[in-house]
């Protein structure tokens, strides 16, 4: 199963260091199953606690066939997830994922829950929206209300109320991002600048000022699987060197080779691999032998699913695509692919053409905020004053709850000045997201994918102006749409 | 709408059962009173969208309270004529929508401003001065299952411009009078005697004490209104 370290891939690790990670991983499998039997010993009896623990008892034993290799105990590539393609169009694919609370239809996009609540939506609406995983920010929970206050309350499953999956992310991207929103939401170039500044990425981990009292502080990769073995989620990312797609040079490849040392010490700190999944993260920016040799790695430690970082922070559209393109065909065929902070649907329409699985993003929730509706045209700005007096709903073809009560008209009175406005608006993108990926899932399983994908673009580009890179993605992912672009096709990006 | 009052304690209070159902089909089941008007916000309940409204409970939370003012930046009363009145905007077909100028955060009655001309409030887009035929025009527009006269300190003109209207809806007439307990009884003979479906108890939670209510309401509610109308004393029952 570890044939990796015969393999003989690290060429950048020296021997020794490869050696102490075996002996860490050995201390850390150990450790793992005594922590098992622990638990296996003193399970709680609590009422509340019986219900959840019937609920997951009952999503594990439909996971568990597939865990059982041979009857032998297994220490490494332990998951907590069952993955079954359902439908392909050639790279394409529609599975249904199984997870400790939820079984979800790929491809799935998910929505960001920072502190624990999707803002101004009820679960009971993210439900009936369709929402089968939502996105916790470890960053925030663990300094409110702190990771520990999360597990001694059961979860974050029952802190928020929340039936369903939850991911939660490393923590470390949010700490360099949320500094830097501070320090600056709209500059860019800044927003690089204060990266190197204020967030210290070293071997040990990310260093960090406080945002309480602006003391440094140290996020390891261990303290960080720690924290989210606490808050309980059903994925748990691994923490990664994050570095902006837009920078090049050795930052780049220190990045990648961070990440992948930093994998293991993930692993290793891995307390509850039977109830979470752990994914691991692909970095190594734009450049193709580095995003090869961390995909390689990543593969090697057989973890239960695999995303693609580093993307959607500014990098050229064509880049993005073939970043995707060229992680998805390494990846295995098996396991669930994540394409981290993407969620513009045209670039979830694209990534799923490329083969990727899952998506998450603010953009949604955020637009919405700011009074922008997605519609199948692109976007609707609510804001606009030719909404005033505009009786119709904001998409005549969708069918939520808002759509079918609401005026544009009421809703340009609310937006930015009520909360009623975000709340609204927040329903009807995310039930748009959710739409999306439905249509994706079921145009695959049926096996009219190119159809959809067709029809998608033509409704967002109707005088067939469908951007070059579109084309050139769409190009590789074998999805002919030639009959929606334009016979002349811009050379424009 | 029907008032019918179900039980009598042997004192003052009463129990009752207000029909709303009009001929648009809103609000169809029978609300009982005393009765909770729920706080709205440009029609909803703050932060409750119409989904969630289901869950609170039923029948005693579908009497909204709104106020007409809340829309003086949009949509204009022809918007709203035409996406076909108040509960269609709003999706809310099973609710009984109650039309009251003021309310306690947004739309506050500015009585210095306030002239023979209309009625003068400080809104969330500054100082309006509401004259009763815009306020008529925007109460057609919207068709409220009840709706409050435009009230001052003088509020017989009110209910003249009213009858000329065909607004639909029950007409509350507007009791006001501040702290003076004569001034309140006058009101309350003068709209007792008009074409009107109950009353509004106005003019309350603007910096009297709490000891000062009983006798004034006890003033307005003495012995002017037949026993079968509805009375609603807002600030009471709005908070």
């Amino acid at each position: 199963m570890i044939s990796v370290y015969e393999c003989g891939r690290y060429i950048c690790m020296e021997q020794n260091e490869e050696q102490q990670r075996v002996e860490r991983r050995r201390e850390a499998a150990t450790r793992a199953v005594e922590m098992r039997r622990e638990a296996a010993a003193s399970s709680k009896g609590d009422e509340d606690e019986q219900w959840w623990g019937s609920r997951r008892e009952k999503m594990m034993t439909d996971i568990r066939p597939s865990l059982t290799v041979s009857g032998r105990e297994i220490d490494f590539g332990v998951m907590a997830l069952r993955f079954e393609v359902l439908g392909r169009f050639n790279r394409a694919r529609a599975a249904q994922l199984t997870l400790p609370h939820f079984v979800c239809q790929t491809p799935l996009f998910m929505p960001v829950g920072t502190q624990g609540t999707i803002k101004g939506l009820t679960t009971n609406q993210l439900e009936e929206i369709g929402c089968q995983i939502i996105l916790g920010n470890t960053y925030h929970l663990a300094l409110r209300p702190t990771s520990e206050l999360i597990d001694e309350l059961g979860g974050l499953h029952k802190f928020m109320n929340w039936p369903r999956a939850l991911l939660t992310d490393s923590g470390g991207f949010q700490m360099v991002v949320l500094i830097l929103d501070r320090v600056s939401w709209t500059n860019l170039s800044a927003v690089e600048v204060s990266l190197l500044h204020l967030a210290d990425i070293t071997e040990k981990g990310v260093t960090f000022q406080s945002p309480v009292d602006g003391k440094p502080m140290l996020l390891t990769p261990e303290e960080s699987i720690q924290i989210q073995n606490r808050i309980g989620a059903d994925i748990i990312m691994a923490l990664d060197d994050v570095v902006k797609t837009t920078i090049t040079g050795p930052r780049i490849e220190e990045a990648m080779h961070r990440t992948l040392r930093w994998i293991d010490r993930c692993i290793a700190a891995h307390k509850r691999p039977r109830e979470q999944n752990l994914f691991g993260i692909v970095q190594g920016g734009l450049d193709p032998v580095l995003r090869d040799i961390c995909v390689k790695g990543l593969v090697d430690r057989n973890l239960p699913g695999y995303a693609i970082g580093g993307l959607a922070g500014g990098e050229d559209k064509d880049s993005f695509w073939r970043v995707v393109a060229q992680c998805t065909a390494a990846l295995p065929e098996d396991k669930p692919r994540y394409v981290m902070g993407v969620g513009y649907p045209l670039d979830i329409v694209v990534c799923s053409a490329l083969g990727a699985d899952m998506y998450d993003c603010v953009y949604p929730t955020r637009t919405a905020r700011f009074g922008t509706a997605l519609v199948p045209e692109g976007v609707l700005k609510l804001k606009h004053q030719a909404m005033a007096d505009d009786t119709r709903p904001i998409d005549p073809t969708c069918a939520c709850m808002v759509c079918k009560n609401y005026t544009r008209a009421y809703i340009h009175c609310l937006v930015t000045k009520d909360a009623m406005g975000s709340q609204l608006l927040s329903y009807h993108n995310l039930y748009y997201m959710m739409q999306l990926s439905r249509n994706l899932h079921s145009s695959i399983v049926e096996g009219r994918f190119p159809e959809f994908v067709c029809s998608f673009l033509q409704k967002m580009f109707p005088k067939g102006d469908v951007p070059e890179w579109v084309c050139n993605a769409m190009d590789v992912a074998g999805i002919d749409i030639s009959s929606c672009c334009a016979p002349f096709p811009s050379s424009k990006d | 709408m029907k008032f019918a009052v179900t039980a009598l304690s042997g004192g003052r209070a009463r129990a009752g059962v207000l029909h709303l159902g009009s001929s648009s089909g809103s609000c169809p089941n029978p609300i009982e009173t005393p009765a909770l008007l729920l706080s709205t916000r440009k029609g909803l309940p703050n932060f409750i969208s119409p989904d969630l409204l289901p869950s609170l409970p039923s029948p005693d939370s579908h009497l909204l309270q709104f106020s007409p003012l809340h829309f003086l930046e949009g949509p204009s009363p022809k918007t709203i004529s035409s996406i076909g009145g108040l509960h269609q905007m709003l999706g809310l077909h099973e609710y009984g929508l109650v039309a009251v100028a003021r309310d306690s955060v947004q739309s506050l009655p500015e009585c210095d401003s306030t002239n023979k001309i209309g009625a003068s409030f400080e809104t969330s887009s500054g100082r309006r001065l509401v004259k009763p035929v815009e306020y008529m025009e925007m109460i057609s527009s919207m068709r409220p299952n009840l709706w409050s006269t435009l009230a001052d300190e003088v509020p017989a003109w009110v209910s003249d411009k009213r009858n000329k209207t065909s607004a639909g809806g029950a007409v509350f007439g507007s009791i006001v009078g501040g702290s003076n307990v004569e001034e309140r009884q006058q009101c309350a003979q003068e709209v007792a005697k008009r074409n009107v479906s109950g009353y509004w108890i106005g003019g309350f939670g603007l910096g009297e004490s709490m000891d000062e209510r009983p006798p004034l309401l006890n003033a307005v509610t003495v012995s002017h209104f037949s026993l079968n109308m509805e009375a609603s004393i807002l600030p009471l029952f709005d908070r």
